[in-house]
């Protein structure tokens, strides 16, 4: 247990006021995200970049992570109030959460739904700490032709699961793959489908392109829906009473469970866990007829899932750097621009930062509980601005946000054709997450090939004669082979295929 | 009639422009200059650039901003400087032979020549290193010379990206020494250089002194040969080729200040005024020997001597590589 006094140290950094007030900044922006139904945590996050552009790495990152997970929870909030989710991780608890909140039992549902994902995210913060040091010490072994074989591996499992059909979420994956190509060669140093323009030398931005895909997409498909009907809540009675506490206090430890493992995979995505969790509930009740009557374990699941598994999201991202969601890919951008490469040897190079981010993880957790229990109905409250002006300001804040990465009116322009784009392609049902992540390790992907072939003077035999990258590569093959032929269980398909 | 006013107002435009030139050159500057890094911030170029510029300013009288303008190996941030307006308040960092070699690759495809920078001051000349995992079976430049005689094309050395000063210095030793090829993998920076030398994907490295000195203090690595004639004061204890009896290996990343084509002349002499001054404080040497970087002041006729002899040999150098690849 080496890491003790690393995070012990990380703690340290993150109690300075300073971080403090980034990480209560980035939750309390992440719970305004989740709660503003045009505005997922993946558009949101990357909105909120350029605000921390003036703060040192360790600080910005805080409050990024903060963001993100920051939107799990208020998400809730939409979900229960007026039956529309905050963002896609909160699909389910509308079933119950809303029927709660019709029987006036809102509060009760936002309660149990805080103090779940406050254990979820707690407990999977923990299992992050344990899990992480060792696996990345692992991966430090990992040469060229490892990392490519587990990136292709990332973006098969992406491919297979994210979506209703395997052959969109392909088609989805090359494009990625393709745009990621715009700009100057990684090893020649060639311009590639620049056509002279200088602005495509260093590529499309990550973050102009998730904006579009998610944020402006989001609102063009938000303006089409009918207004919704907001129910009023009292929010005197937020804590369960006992009876409710037992049914929720298994549906949370399993929730936690079901979470924690699910984010270890990359590309499952918030939804599927949440899912699981819900259907897990539903099978071992003794009274399965009360899910979706207002039954309080079907807040009580998915709400700690999504919190679980938000943060050991974090394990793959940290350890191996490959995201395993558009917001965590995001995330990644902002890394980047901070000259911060996340995988192994961020863990070596820099644990200060590492492990300053991760305690911060433990006390963002802690001021979202605040944040959600005592004023939970302040931020109903938001929910009564018409969507009309919220959609206005979000939009503003999207252009400016875009603007403000390199005052580069070409990123604007970038990101309104990828809202159009986003839009057409949500109409089509065709997944998103596929090519965002496509996108943004698609670099790294063709990077670490041609390293690995330069490292054989060309020779292919290179990825099936280590062990290791032969393992990787299997894998993949099989997780491709077994969504071809519908392998996998029933409700990771069935599951919403937007993220 | 219309003549007369013509000619009366071209007359009002020119004293004009001569009256606000002269006025312009008294009073350089009137606001804050922008220094571009064409790396991100964080790098080599960008911690020189910002330790000068903090001092830089006191005596210039207005800020100095460093301003990052990194991606695709410092095109991007060359580009932009070959575009800006020639009136001294934007200035940047060319990083020989980086800058020359982008130019010379007809891969490419730059819109800027060497001839659109005019050269102010150079601060920095961080000679090239051979260095090695402490375990490594070689001990000196001649036990990797000999392996790579007996086995050409199989030992994997890794540069910090093609065509940079590091690739360069491969071929330079593959020059000196016909028949000692080298297996060369192309690498982003000096930190994936450390991951895969350390991880045993690649065997040897070549890069800058200043990148590594922490790491051949604390007995991870080891340094082979410093690429310069005389001795590094940061590794007083690497041989140099030139000891070695391989005086053409001669390589080095070299770090100055320059401006876009058409800067006036007295503004250029100012600027390399005010960045001498700055680098010669006590606080400037001081802190850039921290960093580890060596220190090297050139300016006028001797800067853009040198800028014109490092353009001619990685031109050698350049069509070299590409000749090579063709085979």
């Amino acid at each position: 247990m080496d890491s003790l006094p690393h995070l012990l140290a990380g703690f340290a950094a993150a109690l300075s006021p300073a971080n403090l007030a980034y990480a209560f900044a980035g939750c309390v922006f992440g719970t305004l995200i989740g709660v503003l139904p045009g505005l997922g945590p993946a558009a949101g996050t990357a909105i909120l970049i350029p605000i921390t552009f003036k703060l040192d790495p360790t600080g910005a990152i805080i409050m990024l992570a903060a963001i993100y997970y920051g939107a799990m929870y208020g998400g809730t909030i939409t979900s229960v109030l007026i039956n529309v989710p905050g963002e896609a991780a909160s699909v389910i608890t509308c079933i119950d959460g809303h029927q709660m909140a019709k029987q006036g039992r809102g509060g009760t549902a936002l309660g149990i739904a805080a103090i779940g994902s406050f254990i979820g995210g707690m407990a999977a913060t923990i299992a992050l700490v344990l899990v992480a040091p060792p696996l990345a010490k692992f991966a430090l072994s990992f040469g060229p032709p490892e990392f490519f074989a587990l990136m292709l591996l990332g973006l098969c499992l992406v491919s297979g699961l994210a979506g209703r059909s395997l052959s969109a979420a392909l088609m989805m994956t090359a494009l990625g793959l393709l745009i990621s190509m715009i700009g100057i060669d990684p090893v020649r140093g060639a311009p590639r489908f620049a056509f002279g323009i200088a602005d495509l030398y260093d590529g499309l931005g990550i973050v102009p392109v998730v904006m579009g895909l998610y944020g402006i997409a989001e609102i063009l498909i938000t303006v089409e829906r009918p207004v919704q009907e907001i129910i009023r809540t009292k929010f005197s009675g937020l804590l369960p009473s006992r009876d409710e506490w037992h049914r929720s206090w298994g549906a949370i430890a399993r929730g936690t469970g079901i979470g924690f493992f699910l984010g270890l995979i990359p590309g499952i995505g918030s939804i599927v866990p949440t899912f699981m969790a819900y259907i897990a509930e539903k099978r071992i009740s003794k009274t399965p007829e009360r899910f979706g009557k207002g039954a309080i374990e079907g807040v009580a699941a998915p709400e700690t899932a999504n919190n679980a598994y938000a943060n050991a999201a974090m394990v793959p991202f940290l350890t191996l750097g490959i995201p395993s969601s558009p917001t965590i890919a995001v995330l990644m951008g902002a890394f980047i621009i901070n000259g911060l490469t996340p995988g192994p040897f961020l863990f070596q190079e820099r644990p200060d930062l590492v492990w300053t981010v991760i305690a911060s993880f433990f006390i963002g957790n802690l001021i979202l509980l605040i944040l959600n229990l005592p004023l939970v109905g302040l931020w109903a409250k938001i929910l009564h601005v018409p969507f009309k002006y919220l959609a206005v300001g979000i939009l503003l804040l999207c252009i400016m946000g875009a603007y403000s990465l390199q005052q580069s009116a070409f990123d604007v322009w970038v990101m309104i054709l990828c809202g159009v784009v986003g839009y057409l392609l949500r109409k089509l049902d065709l997944p998103l997450a596929p090519l965002v992540l496509g996108l943004i390790l698609g670099p790294a992907l063709e990077k670490s090939m041609r390293t690995s072939l330069e490292m054989s003077a060309g020779d292919f035999s290179i990825f099936v004669t280590r062990p290791l990258c032969l393992g990787l590569l299997i894998a993949a093959g099989v997780v491709v082979v077994g969504a071809a032929f519908k392998l996998a269980p029933r409700q990771l398909r069935d599951s919403e295929a937007q993220v | 009639m219309l003549k007369l006013l013509v000619k009366s107002v071209t007359l009002t435009i020119a004293v004009l422009t001569l009256t606000g030139g002269t006025a312009f050159a008294q009073s350089f500057p009137t606001r804050p200059v922008e220094l571009m890094v064409a790396y991100p911030a964080g790098g080599s170029t960008d911690i020189g650039a910002r330790i000068v510029a903090s001092i830089a300013e006191k005596i210039l009288g207005q800020p100095m901003v460093v301003v990052n303008k990194g991606g695709a190996g410092g095109q991007v941030g060359w580009t932009d400087m070959a575009r800006r307006r020639p009136d001294g308040y934007f200035i940047g960092y060319i990083n020989l032979p980086a800058t020359n070699t982008v130019v010379l690759d007809p891969e490419r495809k730059a819109i800027f020549n060497v001839d659109d920078f005019v050269p102010i001051i150079n601060q920095v000349l961080d000679p090239g290193v051979i260095w090695v995992r402490a375990d490594s079976p070689y001990k000196t430049l001649g036990d990797l010379i000999d392996a790579a005689k007996k086995a050409p094309g199989t030992i994997r050395a890794a540069t910090t990206g093609i065509l940079s000063d590091d690739h360069l210095a491969i071929l330079m030793v593959e020059e000196a020494v016909p028949g000692a090829t080298l297996r060369i993998v192309h690498l982003v920076g000096s930190a994936a250089q450390f991951k895969e030398i350390m991880g045993g994907n690649v065997d040897v490295a070549f890069d800058n002194v200043g990148s590594i000195v922490p790491r051949v203090r604390s007995g991870e690595v080891r340094a082979l040969v410093v690429l310069d004639h005389e001795r590094s004061k940061f590794l007083p204890d690497v041989p140099t080729t030139k000891e070695l009896g391989y005086p053409t290996v001669i390589s080095s990343s070299t770090r100055g200040i320059a401006g876009p084509k058409g800067i006036p002349a007295a503004v250029v002499k100012q600027l390399a005024d005010v960045l001498k001054k700055a680098m010669q404080d006590p606080d400037h040497v001081q802190k850039m020997d921290t960093a580890g970087l060596a220190v090297k002041i050139m300016t006028g006729d001797e800067y853009a001597r040198y800028y014109k002899e490092t353009h001619d040999k990685a031109k050698k150098y350049t069509e070299w590589a590409k000749k090579m690849e063709q085979k």
